[in-house]
């Protein structure tokens, strides 16, 4: 509390000296007895109309108070007094009152004449540069950073060389030759951004001196996309990562994503490790992370990159870091967004008079018994629309759609700070609708509402000089209320809903007039007594609310041991986490009604009530499962790095780490136990010259899964690297070639997340001593029977299950040129070994309850990241810069323990892992007489117009031994994206391009088939299909069929489908506000802007969204139109 | 701060020390098998596991024989896997209602209890041999249905360790003869240990004693000696991989022989048990019956005996595969014209066939009754008075339903029949009786809630004291399933006696006696008067044809025709025909009473026999895949 007043002082302070600065010298009186050193400069700085200008960070390590008594003294006397005791000095030049640190250095230089340096740091457009590190090139104690308003400073020796660095910008040396005002303008770097990287454990590492394959995307590029998911912005941002969307629901719309493919098949993890400060959190909480309050986002991905996270990095890494404060008085910085979202496409079907002419010939084709469920005058009335009510023909999809969602996004922070500490806070709030109607006779919202508020704190105390002290705090808060089901079932049960039978609801009539409840349509005939799904009725009938929390703290304390040997530190962190979800409904079971009675002659109608008995007009309550967790986690660090007369650069760390995970839902006692983990870990890294590097790393891991002769893990790593470009012989190509650089590494990695989550301690035997699928009943019922539970072995003891290993192997080489263009390709492969599967050669007869699983699968991947970057800035002011990236991951089977098939074509072994299995559709079938004649299809009843499946092994019959590799993975292998931006003076456009291939996936034939579970009609399978009067062979859709035909539903070609797509997932245009109008509403800066996402997408694809692959009736991917503002004050 | 720094130093060193054990997990007490044998109550559990795995008779998604065959039919729109069977659909790629995973996991506990039960300490040596006799039964039990399924298998005496190399596990199928042997050797080795009846019937009613061991013996014997197991030369082609053929194609007499001793051994032992056929009695509640009431509720009612404890002819039902509530509404039509939803579903429809199949009120089939017109069964007429307890008075429905044997009156309800029983006991005044009306537009039709689609509806399994009136008063008797009783047994020993020694006295003796409960005359006295071949039951080709009917009679829908026609090799006859019903959307009698078509049901030679999973045979090389699939 104390410390958050001092921080709003501090920044007040600063505005009122400058805001005095009135004429006025000579003498002035003051009175001040015991206040803050800061308040009596202050109070001098008023009173005198001087500007103040000094270090925070010094000055408030002086803590002692102040007292002076003067009368008509000048300024000279008065500082002189003040500072009297203080380790401070003061110069005053132009009116503006310096002090600085008496420091020893200084007292030093004193021999050297020390001077005083001040100026200002800005861009090459003239903006003031804050945070930038000025130092003493040959004494980096002397230091300091920029404040705010860029400027700085120092006292220095006066044939000092004055060292100006900042991420993103070219560092320069200027030598001070008795200079006092030192102004300077910084050049942006070619690659903005990419110099520093944050690597594992927060170190950060130069670009060019980096041996493993790290690649990183811009927090500014995230937050040019209008969600408010983070992992959406994912896909062709970085070199390396695998993503896709498959859904666009509000809370459900994460991206799945991974880390240069997958190259297991066990059933354990396979996406990636991910830390947002160092914290291993879940895919959701990295979608929550706000894009503004992101410094770095980094992907780890081959063996030396992420050894030192040891098993836990074995499907890569991705680190995000938050933002911290820096110097200077407080700085906000707002953004509101706007967002409008609509299907990027919709579902088309049939209309409903094709609907019920289909469903009639569906019957009559498969029965010709059978009797019809539309007569030829419902038919016809329904056709006319005389009457809606009795005759309904329902649009279930705008009933019950809007056609835009609206989303609302407000992202506040500040950060400041002073010598004592720095502090970062943020704070968003989200509002993400859906897009389902309300009805406005209920009393509550059943559309899907998704508030997430954030709050994030980052402080930065320094304890001592050399000691750090960080404390973060951050609470994510999720509050949903959305209909029962989900977004998702809302829109499969509109495709699963008969649009004829019955209208949405019944318009009140004289009967009901005093009814309060909504009198829902529905439909009961004297065959099927079951209500049919109304999905208005459905949707409306009530809401579900969940809450979701992540409150999280952390600690990290840094430590310099530069006093046992120089360029020593220490760190260390804790942190622990608890999350909770629950979830509650609240409906009521609607009323239903049928019309009961009709009068053709007078088109009157009367409706009677199908559930007076069990429909309620008030709500009933249900709750879920609550759901809690908790997490502990502990890092020491102890880090070293050095450089040795110029030419050997030194580095080496080591880390402990263990962990510990609670879950309060474990399904048995074996998973109620905590979670642990531990491991140490280390990384030695040299270069000579910065021409010639190597590394090595190494992670030893324990691992409470395995029995404890398997429990820990040795895996070591290393690499080497190659900077040609900094070679002597070199030089006359270096202006072209701005950078030429080779690397390559290999190392191991081991997992030991596999297995199911039930599959806890693989090496005891799970024993359920109350099994009650297990139990049996005697006894004669005279009484009541009697039951024992049984008992049930769900696993068997074994004690071989090991850790899952990764071979990695990456080479890459990296090309600059001009200081424009900068190229990264790479080339990696990956052998994963000890893959836990199912032992293939258990026969049923051995009687096993549960699986054997062993350690004998492998499999191999291997693929291509590469990435370019373009960036150039014209002397009038107009800038551009381009990016681009390309990811490739195949995979395969190496071992795949499997029955000794007769057929070559079964075996998995050298297939992608994710390719599908299943027959060959030649075509359909012309009539039942050439489906007589064909090899046995073993599926159920077929004839003519259902699919013709290819008899591969000519054995005469369809079976298993048909199935073949179909198509390309169901997990793409290709994605990429590239995009420009370019601006001038106020004005900046950017655009975005992503598309992914070598992706298949299948239509699901089940969910799709027409009239099947009232099952909608596709207006794409209502124009193309087969039937007995056009016998076309090739047609979309097989014979119709008023049940899912099973034969026509197997895995097979005829429903698989090319995901291949290139869509502009993003663009943006902004206008930023010329200086003079900030001036009049004083801000730093304030940016208009205007993005959307999703906008055209190329696919041959026409069903729906091809990015949402065999999901597609789900909640559809949303394009986004999205109006912003960010300020900065 | 270096001395700081060291104690930070020391201090983490020696938290890293103690961590060592950090990774250890497992609190002590982590249940593990051996738990299951430490004591007795424990061990108890692991003996109520292994019945668990009995299969799922009566029921019609979890027994074939239910509605894999011919007895029940149902609509189109309620297809079930196991209807499959019946209208062709069985094939090697996940074959229907497969038992080889359930059976052979039943084994394998089995055998662990067996292994094991000697270590529980607090049990008495006469209490652990009991238990390991029940073991031992059940495991001979899931070995012999297997067989029944699938023919030769492989036996698992005893428990192959999980570590067993390929090669190993690979096991090979034994011969028929080897399978019965074995089963048989397994269930006399149980029966020494077993108790003559469970000493608690109130608790143990169900669990496996002397009667209900040895009766399932006997049929056992039979099924080794029936023409399907017994020298089926359609089989000859089977063999192992090795050549080792798994069917003796020569007969031999001699194995009805040893399943008539078994038979008569049993049949012995539960008469001394004080087994005897059921009768029902002639009063319920205050009502005096009717004899006409009296023998159909001795017919019903045999199969229920929850109701007053076990009855006296249940030699072993199955409590863990109740007749369940589910079932009963599957069964039961529409009592009252009832609005709203309802839970009764009257559907599993027996089709025309075994309408016909149940002999006339004279005891003979109605092909054979001279004094029955055969032909003209489909033509209408109208009840009189004197049938006022089968059909509603007045009612005009087939002739088809007039003049029947009690138990076709007793086991299927049909258009016009009356229907006693579920709140209505008074048989003294008919008209309060309820009756079905099945015509179209009628309460009981097809399209109504309720409905057959042949026109029949199943009234055996229906317990008589089963109430719906409305929606919400529905109230249900469930019973354990019988898998054998006196009357089956009876019939077992007739056929294998017939079989082995040809017609003699005690052939007609067993054969009459369930008869008699049915209210039917002799056989012998049937045949000699009303028969249009009296000769019949003299020969023993004529009396294994009698016998035969008899049983499907006798056993409808109890789960047996369905293996019985198997057994007997008569599968390719009888499941080679037409399954009929009524032309239920019409209203008027004329239109109604004109058999259509439901279907065209197909059996050949492979379908004796269940097919193995094509998996099952792609992982085991040395198991064979039987002939045809």
């Amino acid at each position: 509390m104390k410390l958050a007043t001092f921080f709003i002082f501090v920044g007040c302070l600063h505005l009122s000296a400058t805001a005095w600065s009135q004429t006025g010298n000579s003498t002035l009186s003051i009175s001040l007895k015991k206040v803050p050193l800061e308040e009596a400069l202050a109070t001098i700085a008023q009173k005198s109309g001087y500007h103040l200008l000094y270090n925070n960070e010094k000055l408030a390590q002086t803590n002692s108070n102040v007292s002076i008594r003067m009368r008509r003294g000048t300024v000279t006397e008065i500082m002189d007094e003040c500072l009297k005791g203080f380790p401070l000095s003061y110069r005053i030049v132009d009116r503006t009152i310096i002090i600085t640190p008496r420091t020893a250095s200084a007292v030093r230089a004193e021999t050297r004449k020390p001077i005083i340096v001040a100026g200002v740091i800005s861009d090459s457009t003239g903006n003031p540069l804050p945070g930038v590190a000025v130092f003493d090139k040959k004494n980096k104690t002397i230091g300091t950073t920029s404040d705010q308003d860029g400027r700085y400073v120092l006292e220095v020796g006066d044939n000092a060389t004055l060292v100006f660095s900042m991420i993103g910008f070219i560092d320069q040396e200027i030598e001070v030759k008795g200079q006092t005002i030192i102004n300077v303008v910084m050049q942006a770097s070619a690659d903005e951004l990419e110099e520093i990287v944050v690597t594992a454990f927060g170190n950060k590492e130069k670009r060019s001196d980096m041996v493993g394959s790290v690649s990183s995307i811009s927090a500014r590029d995230l937050a040019k996309n209008p969600s408010s998911n983070l992992t959406t912005a994912l896909a062709g941002r970085a070199a390396g990562i695998i993503a896709f969307q498959r859904s666009g629901e509000p809370g459900e719309d994460n991206a799945d994503f991974f880390i240069r493919g997958i190259t297991t098949f066990g059933t354990g993890k396979v996406d990636p490790l991910i830390l947002i400060d160092g914290i291993e959190l879940t895919p959701t909480d990295l979608a929550r992370v706000q894009p503004n309050d992101i410094a770095s986002f980094t992907v780890l991905k081959d063996a030396t990159a992420t050894a030192v996270y040891g098993a836990r990095g074995a499907n890569g890494v991705i680190l995000v870091t938050t933002k911290e404060g820096t110097d200077g008085k407080a700085r906000l910085s707002i953004q509101l967004e706007n967002s409008f979202s609509r299907p990027t496409r919709d579902i088309e079907l049939a209309d409903p008079i094709t609907y019920m002419q289909l469903h009639n010939e569906a019957v009559k084709t498969r029965d010709p018994l059978g009797s019809l469920p539309y007569s030829r005058e419902k038919i016809a009335k329904t056709a006319e629309g005389s009457n809606p009510i009795v005759y309904p023909a329902n649009d279930w999809v705008n009933m019950l759609f809007k056609d835009f969602a609206a989303t609302r996004r407000v992202n506040v922070n500040v950060n400041g700070g002073g010598s004592v500490a720095r502090y970062f806070v943020s704070g968003s709030y989200n509002r993400d609708n859906g897009l389902l109607n309300v009805d406005p006779r209920n009393n509550f919202n059943n559309n899907i509402k998704l508030d997430s508020y954030k709050l994030r704190s980052n402080v930065n105390i320094n304890l001592r000089p050399d000691t750090r002290l960080t404390v973060r705090l951050n609470g994510t808060f999720d509050d949903y209320t959305g209909p029962i089901q989900g977004g998702a079932a809302t829109y499969e049960q509109v495709m699963h809903s008969n649009p004829v039978l019955f209208p949405a609801y019944y318009p009140v009539d004289s009967t009901h007039r005093f009814t309060k409840h909504i009198l829902f349509g529905n439909y009961q005939s004297l065959e099927n007594t079951a209500l049919y799904i109304n999905p208005y009725a459905e949707m409306v009938k009530g809401y579900r609310d969940y809450s979701r929390a992540l409150m999280l703290a952390q600690v990290e304390l840094e430590q310099d041991l530069d006093f046992l040997t120089e360029g020593l530190a220490f760190k260390t962190m804790v942190n622990t986490y608890r999350k909770s979800y629950f979830s509650v409904t609240r409906a009521y079971n609607p009323h239903f009604y049928q019309i009961g009675h009709y009068d053709k002659l007078t088109d009157t109608y009367s409706i009677t009530s199908l559930n007076a008995e069990t429909a309620t007009e008030y709500l009933n309550y249900e709750k879920s499962p609550n759901e809690v967790s908790t997490s502990f986690y502990l890092e020491a660090i102890l880090n070293y790095n050095r450089r040795f007369h110029e030419k050997h650069g030194i580095g080496a760390m080591s880390v402990f780490q263990m962990k510990q995970n609670l879950d309060a839902q474990g399904a048995d006692l074996q998973q109620s136990l905590p979670f642990r983990n531990m491991g140490v870990s280390g990384k030695v890294t040299y270069d000579y010259d910065r021409r010639y590097y190597a590394e090595f790393a190494f992670g030893y891991n324990g691992s409470e899964r395995f029995a404890s002769n398997h429990r820990f893990g040795f895996f070591p790593s290393f690499g080497v690297a190659w900077s040609i470009s900094n070679e002597q012989f070199f030089e006359p190509l270096s202006r072209s070639i701005t950078n030429l650089r080779l690397r390559a590494t290999y190392g191991l990695i081991g997992n030991d997340a596999i297995g199911e989550p039930d599959d806890r301690f693989f090496y005891l035997s799970n024993i359920d001593m109350n099994a009650s699928n297990r139990s049996a009943t005697f006894g004669n019922g005279s009484s009541s029977y009697f039951s024992l539970p049984g008992v049930n072995i769900t696993r068997y003891s074994n004690y071989d299950i090991t850790w899952e290993t990764a071979t990695k192997r990456n080479i890459a080489m990296e090309l600059g040129l001009f200081d424009k263009w900068s190229f990264n390709v790479e080339y990696y492969t990956q052998v994963r070994k000890n893959i836990l599967m199912d032992r293939a050669s258990i026969p049923v007869t051995m009687g096993l309850t549960a699986p054997i699983r062993a350690n004998v699968g492998e499999a191999s991947g291997k693929g291509i990241d590469a990435s370019v970057d373009y960036q150039q800035t014209f002397m009038n002011g107009f800038w551009i810069s381009a990016l681009g990236n390309f990811t490739y991951a195949t995979n395969k089977f190496e071992v795949y323990e499997e029955p000794n098939y007769d057929e070559s074509w079964r075996y998995r072994a050298g297939r992608p892992i994710n390719q599908p299995m299943g027959y060959i559709a030649e075509r359909l079938f012309i009539d039942d007489e050439e489906a007589r004649n064909a090899p046995l299809q073993n599926f159920g009843p077929y004839g003519g117009g259902d699919i013709k499946y290819l008899d591969v092994n000519r054995d005469g019959q369809i079976t298993q031994a048909d199935q073949v590799p179909i198509g390309t993975p169901t997990v793409p292998e290709i994605v990429y994206g590239f995009g420009v931006s370019l601006g001038y003076k106020n004005v900046d456009v950017s655009f975005f391009f992503q598309g992914l291939t070598n992706e298949s996936f299948m239509i699901d034939a089940n969910a799709t088939w027409p009239f099947a579970g009232q099952n909608a009609l596709l207006k794409v399978y209502a124009d193309d299909y087969w039937s007995e009067d056009n016998r076309n062979i090739n047609a979309l859709f097989p014979r119709l069929s008023p049940t899912v035909n099973e034969n026509n539903v197997q895995s097979s070609t005829w429903w698989l489908r090319d995901g291949t797509f290139l869509r502009l997932k993003q663009a943006e245009i902004g206008f930023s506000l010329p200086d003079a109008l900030l001036e009049k509403i004083k801000a730093n800066s304030l940016r208009l802007y205007v993005n959307g996402s999703n906008l055209i997408t190329f696919s041959k694809f026409k069903l729906w969204d091809v990015e949402m692959g065999g999901q597609g009736l789900g909640y559809p991917i949303q394009r986004v139109f999205n109006i912003g503002l960010n300020m900065n004050l | 701060m270096k001395r700081t720094f060291t104690k930070i130093l020391v201090a983490m060193l020696l938290s890293a020390a103690s961590a060592c054990n950090y990774l250890d997990m497992i609190p002590d007490n982590v249940a593990t098998l051996d738990h299951a044998f430490n004591e007795r109550t424990q061990a108890r559990k692991f003996l109520f596991t292994c019945y668990s795995f009995m299969p799922k008779t009566g029921s019609p998604s979890g027994d074939p024989a239910m509605l894999g065959g011919d007895e029940l039919w149902w609509a189109v729109a309620r297809a079930d896997r196991m209807w499959g069977i019946a209208r062709g659909e069985q094939s090697v790629i996940n074959p229907i209602g497969s038992q080889l995973e359930r059976l052979y996991q039943g084994i394998r506990n089995c055998n662990i209890f067996l292994e094991n039960i000697d270590r529980v300490p607090d049990m008495t040596e006469v209490e652990k041999r009991q238990w390991a006799a029940e073991i031992k039964f059940l495991k001979a039990y899931y070995h012999f249905y297997l067989v029944r399924m699938y023919g030769p298998i492989p036996l698992i005496r005893e428990n192959l360790p999980i570590s067993a190399d390929p090669e190993t596990v690979q096991v090979s199928r034994e011969s028929i003869e080897d399978c019965f042997d074995y089963i048989i050797t397994l269930i006399d080795e149980a029966i020494k240990d077993l108790p003559l009846t469970v000493e608690d019937p109130t608790q143990d009613a169900g669990r496996v004693d002397k009667i209900a061991a040895i009766s399932i013996k006997a049929k056992i014997t039979v099924y080794a000696a029936s023409p399907l197991f017994n020298g089926n030369s359609d089989q000859a082609g089977l063999a192992n991989p090795d050549g080792t053929p798994l069917f003796n194609t020569e007969y031999s007499e001699e194995k009805w022989a040893r399943a008539a001793a078994a038979c008569k051994q049993a049949i012995d032992l539960c008469h001394s048990a004080g087994k005897s056929l059921y009768e029902f009695g002639s009063t319920y509640l205050q009502y005096a019956l009717t004899d006409t009431i009296s023998t159909q509720l001795s017919l019903r009612n045999v199969l229920s005996p929850s109701v007053r404890g076990w009855n006296e002819e249940m030699l072993w039902a199955n409590t863990n595969s109740m007749a369940s509530r589910n079932f009963q509404l599957l069964i039961f039509p529409a009592m009252e014209t009832l609005t709203g939803t309802t839970s009764l579903r009257g559907e599993l429809s027996p089709p025309l066939k075994i309408a016909e199949m149940f002999y006339t009120h004279h005891g003979v089939p109605i092909t054979e009754d001279k004094t029955w017109d055969y032909l003209n069964r489909y033509a209408l007429r109208t009840a009189g008075s004197d049938d006022r307890l089968y059909i509603r008075e007045g009612y005009t429905t087939a002739s088809l339903h007039f003049d029947r044997e009690p138990r076709f009156y007793a086991s299927i309800g049909f258009d016009g029949g009356i229907w006693y029983g579920h709140g209505n006991y008074d048989d003294r005044a008919p008209g309060s009786l309820f009756n079905i009306e099945a015509r179209g537009g009628q309460r009981n039709s097809i399209s109504s809630q309720a409905s057959t689609i042949t026109g029949y509806f199943l009234k055996k399994l229906n317990h008589f004291e089963n109430v719906a009136r409305l929606n919400n008063s529905v109230s249900i008797h469930e019973y354990p399933w019988p898998l054998i009783r006196l009357a089956d047994l009876y019939l077992l020993y007739a056929e294998s006696l017939n079989e082995s020694e040809g017609p003699q006295a005690d052939v007609y003796l067993y054969l009459n006696k369930v008869r008699t409960r049915a209210g039917l005359p002799t056989v012998e006295s049937a045949w000699t008067t009303f028969s249009t071949q009296p000769e019949k039951y003299t020969t023993k080709a004529g009396l294994r044809e009698i016998i035969r009917h008899e049983r499907l009679n006798e056993l409808a829908f109890e789960g047996q025709r369905f293996w019985d026609l198997r057994r007997w090799k008569e599968a390719t006859n009888e499941l080679n025909q037409t399954i009929r019903g009524w032309d239920g959307f019409q209203a008027d009698p004329a239109d109604y009473y004109r058999p259509v078509v439901l279907f065209n049901q197909t059996f050949s030679t492979k379908d004796y026999f269940w097919p193995f999973d094509e998996n099952t045979i792609i992982k085991n090389k040395n198991l064979v895949q039987n002939l045809g699939w």
